[in-house]
């Protein structure tokens, strides 16, 4: 009985050991490589794509009291379940493929306004790219992104 | 049938069996804890924040309890965490099935479509618990695989 006693002793012992080494391993991993929460996207200029419009603030706004146009969040979806724009849907770029069968159901003039989190994210011109090449041709950028409307204060759910 | 159970070569092979999966486990997870902070997030059992706490720490913790569990290491801490993290996964599991949620049981993959929970999740993980509960609990577990490969180097 002692034995076993001293066992567990040593089991937990050595348990706490690991899981204070897998914190220390987790986070420093997380921190060198930028990822939970530590993760920046990487800022990258506007690529040139001619079928694409960027819009402004305002403009994206007018959209959105005008009910015909369908918002895209391009970002992850752990993003977008902490606050999105009202009425948007998510369309995680990596999970872009995962969503064909849900986007084949949308009209293909339908006005999609995509974006992400600002300045600093090209995940919204990457998924109207694809968008495009999809064969929608009504795929507006609102690069200002989250950030911007959150920082506006416009409409937002979670 | 008691020398069977605490035959030193069978500690050897399922310390390396569960050491394997959990290692194979975590791989996934640690490339990418956004990924599987979301499918954390499928079970609806927790918010933003502590998925992805969870996200950064439970693959390292996978990934050290599978190799050490390998390499000999802390082997009963080791089977004390591996039973406790099947265990908690087990409910889990269950719970969301009793909710109805159609979700990826983000084990192995963080893709969404695959891996479905099911009972045969439940069965598999109730099997993983027996040896990880065996393994906590058996005596002999001064073994590893250098002692193993010293005393039984290749003859050819």
């Amino acid at each position: 009985m002692r034995k076993r006693e001293l066992n567990m002793r040593l089991a937990l012992l050595e348990a706490l050991v690991l899981i204070v080494a897998a914190i220390v391993l987790g986070v420093a991993f997380t921190f060198v490589t930028h990822q939970g929460f530590f993760a920046k996207t990487q800022p990258m200029p506007p690529a040139a794509t001619p079928n694409m419009e960027m819009i402004s603030l305002a403009q994206a706004k007018e959209y959105l009291d005008s009910h015909n146009a369908l918002f895209i969040d391009a970002r992850h979806e752990f993003d977008y379940q902490e606050g999105h724009i009202r009425g948007a849907v998510n369309i995680a770029l990596k999970k872009f493929d995962a969503h064909i069968t849900r986007l084949n159901k949308i009209s293909k003039d339908k006005l999609l306004v995509v974006y992400c989190d600002g300045a600093e994210c090209n995940s919204s011109i990457e998924l109207t790219v694809k968008l495009i090449e999809s064969g929608f041709t009504n795929v507006k950028v609102f690069f200002g992104g989250w950030q911007e409307w959150n920082s506006a204060k416009l409409p937002v759910e979670k | 049938m008691k020398s069977l159970f605490s035959n030193k070569i069978l500690i050897l092979l399922i310390r390396i069996f569960l050491g394997g999966i959990f290692v194979i486990a975590s791989l996934d997870k640690i490339t990418d804890p956004q990924a599987f902070a979301n499918s954390i997030l499928q079970y609806k059992v927790v918010g933003p924040t502590l998925a992805m706490c969870t996200a950064t720490i439970l693959p390292s913790l996978e990934l050290l309890c599978g190799l050490s569990l390998i390499i000999g290491l802390y082997p009963r801490g080791c089977a004390l965490l591996i039973t406790v993290m099947l265990v908690g996964f087990t409910i889990l599991v269950f719970s969301a099935l009793l909710r109805g949620l159609d979700i990826s049981c983000g084990c192995f993959s963080q893709d969404p479509l695959v891996n479905k929970i099911g009972y045969q999740k439940i069965a598999e993980n109730c099997g993983l618990i027996m040896l990880s509960v065996w393994l906590l609990f058996v005596k002999n577990q001064d073994i590893n695989i250098l002692q193993f490969l010293r005393k039984h180097p290749d003859k050819s």
